[in-house]
């Protein structure tokens, strides 16, 4: 069913690019239909059972979830398909919970290893909190596109990764151990760069991600971990850019939504830019970002709002929410709204999207009065324009210098984003474009 | 020790740089005393902990020592003419060691993250209180934030100088 969803959906893609992008071959008359893999279907949706159950039971809103398949290597039998894995363009790295996976298929999976012969086990750091666990490896599907032995996370494993090193906690923010704390079965990263950590892991420093050495006893030391951009990797992988083919970028491609949201949508997330007959750039325009050289870190752009130059914004389909900081629109009053913008009547805001490159785009979308959105339709999942403050002490002052612009920026647009150092369409990434 | 008196030298000065031998992240233990709300002397345990290198400069009122991390990201530490620490800032591919920098404040930053329920919505850290705030945001490789206690403000300092 959800295959089918796909095809239909990469046929609308191919059929509002005029035929795609993948051009440069000799043009044919009659050109035969070919059977595409390389996508997987998207669903915004309450989530997994688990997010409802007990008192903190919630339903999941602006959350894109696809399913994957692992294996443990070299298998074709002993495989599990994990639904709702958040797809995420804002970090690096597929990570599924250890209390989803079959314990057969968890006891084959092995432990990626350092140089002391020792399990390794991984920090990593979101913007709430942080998750820890194994370092595996597995064989991949997601969509028709598949990965051998590509090392991934179990988040909250068990044994001797239970416990978390106090140099994992200390960056702050909530242990998200759970997957009613996380929100999803677990993750799937295809940010800008190749790798969760890059060079700074490379002589044991850190940046989102932290590895660990994980003797019998417990996980303590932090090592060193090598930023091969190419399989063997040390470090968690883009799994994108794991991939044989179509491994260049993705596309994240939404239909819009109605004001009031609406309970689901489905689209469709096509793996690579330019390789086949579905994913072309067709007429998107490119918006090259920040590398992982930058001193801020890699995958920013440009925006313009109010007035204020906001160097270190970016586009995420991880953010539930549009974060930016603007005084003068007031928050919400309740207490499960904190931080949100409640304007007493919807805006219309214009930020200017501005790439390295120079390219400009100006979004203009309503924002929407969260609380009387969420509660309208206390059901729906999809939930367009609603924002959130993260400077709500010092108004004035822009002093993130950055809007995200989360999940309902991608709803009713495709979405590309290409990897650093990959050429995608005949542009070496990294690069956004829509 | 001569890194305090140096630091007094500093506050009447302009600039100074001191580039110091890095310690890697976790192989030293970690001083007890930590930066926000304490002497300058925290500074320099940051310093240690975090293995960077520090360069202070004067901005009148208020000294800002810019403490730069081997993941090329960058934490400032802003100190009164009496030495003590009234605010950190961060920024950067990770959040640095907030336990360490933020002291016993620390606590107060997780008993806020685990006051929220239901929806994640992935809201940064963040307090509002009259003796602490904290203000952060971001995604994984690219992270900010600033902690401030506003009673060890020195007087007249704008917000506009964390940034």
């Amino acid at each position: 069913m959800f295959r089918r969803a796909g095809v239909l959906a990469a046929m609308l893609v191919l059929s509002a690019c005029g035929g795609g992008g993948g051009g440069g071959s000799s043009p044919s008359p009659t050109p035969t239909p070919v059977a595409l893999t390389n996508f997987a279907a998207v669903t915004v949706d309450q989530g997994p059972p688990a997010l409802a159950v007990g008192p903190n039971g919630y339903i999941e809103s602006d959350v894109a979830y696809v399913s994957v398949t692992v294996c443990a290597p070299g298998s074709s039998t002993n495989c599990q398909t994990i639904d709702h894995v958040q797809v995420d363009t804002g970090s690096i790295g597929l990570r599924i919970f250890g209390s989803v996976l079959n314990p057969s298929l968890l006891s084959a999976l092995p432990s990626e290893t350092d140089t002391s012969a020792n399990p390794v086990a991984e920090c990593y750091q979101y913007v709430d909190g942080y998750v820890f666990g194994s370092v595996r490896t597995t064989d991949m599907t997601i969509g028709g596109e598949k990965v051998a032995n590509m090392p991934f996370q179990v988040l909250a494993d068990t044994g001797q990764f239970a416990s978390v090193p106090r140099s994992c906690s200390s960056a702050g923010g909530s242990n998200l151990s759970t997957v009613q704390a996380f929100g999803s079965n677990g993750i799937i990263g295809i940010g800008t760069t190749t790798t969760d950590c890059g060079v700074y892991c490379a002589s044991g420093g850190q940046s989102a991600a932290i590895y660990y050495d994980c003797p019998s006893t417990g996980c303590n030391a932090v090592i060193a971990r090598a930023a091969n951009a190419s399989a063997p990797f040390q470090q968690l992988p883009n799994p994108v850019a794991a991939m044989s083919v179509d491994n260049n970028g993705t596309i994240l491609v939404l239909p819009s939504t109605p004001a009031s949201g609406q309970p689901t949508l489905t689209g469709t997330l096509y793996f690579g830019i330019g390789t086949q007959s579905n994913n072309g750039l067709g007429s998107a325009t490119i918006y090259t970002t920040s590398t992982s050289s930058s001193s801020n870190g890699p995958g920013l752009i440009t925006a313009i709002y109010n007035g204020q130059t906001l160097p270190n914004s970016f586009l995420d389909s991880g953010s539930s929410l549009y974060f930016f900081e603007d005084g003068a629109i007031p928050l919400c009053t309740s207490a499960g709204f904190k931080g949100l913008y409640c304007p007493a009547t919807t805006l219309t805001l214009s930020p200017v999207i501005k790439g390295l490159n120079g390219a400009s785009y100006t979004d203009t979308f309503s924002l929407y009065n969260a609380e009387t959105v969420f509660n309208a339709n206390p059901s729906y999942s999809v939930i367009p324009g609603v924002g959130a403050n993260p400077n709500i002490i010092f108004p004035s002052t822009a002093y993130a210098g950055s809007f995200d612009f989360g999940l309902p920026f991608f709803f009713g647009r495709s979405v590309y984003t290409a990897i650093e150092g990959r050429t995608a369409g005949g542009t070496v990434g990294p690069y956004y474009a829509f | 020790m001569w890194l305090r008196s140096l630091a007094r030298n500093v506050a009447g000065l302009s600039v100074v740089g001191l580039s110091l031998v890095g310690l890697s992240l976790g192989a030293s233990p970690s001083p007890a005393r930590a930066a926000l709300g304490r002497a300058y002397s925290s500074v320099e345990s940051d310093r240690s902990v975090l293995g960077a290198t520090v360069q202070s400069v004067s901005a009148g009122a208020y000294t800002v020592h810019t403490l730069a991390l081997a993941n090329r990201g960058a934490v400032k530490e802003f100190t009164r003419p009496d030495g003590v620490v009234f605010a950190v800032a961060w920024r950067g591919p990770g959040r640095p060691d907030l336990r360490q920098l933020l002291g016993e404040h620390f606590d107060t930053v997780q008993a806020e993250a685990a006051a929220t329920s239901g929806r994640r919505l992935g809201r940064p850290l963040s307090v509002n209180r009259s003796d602490l705030m904290v203000i952060s945001g971001g995604h994984p490789g690219a992270f900010w934030g600033v902690a401030v206690i506003p009673q060890l403000q020195p007087a007249g300092f704008s917000a506009s100088g964390l940034k």
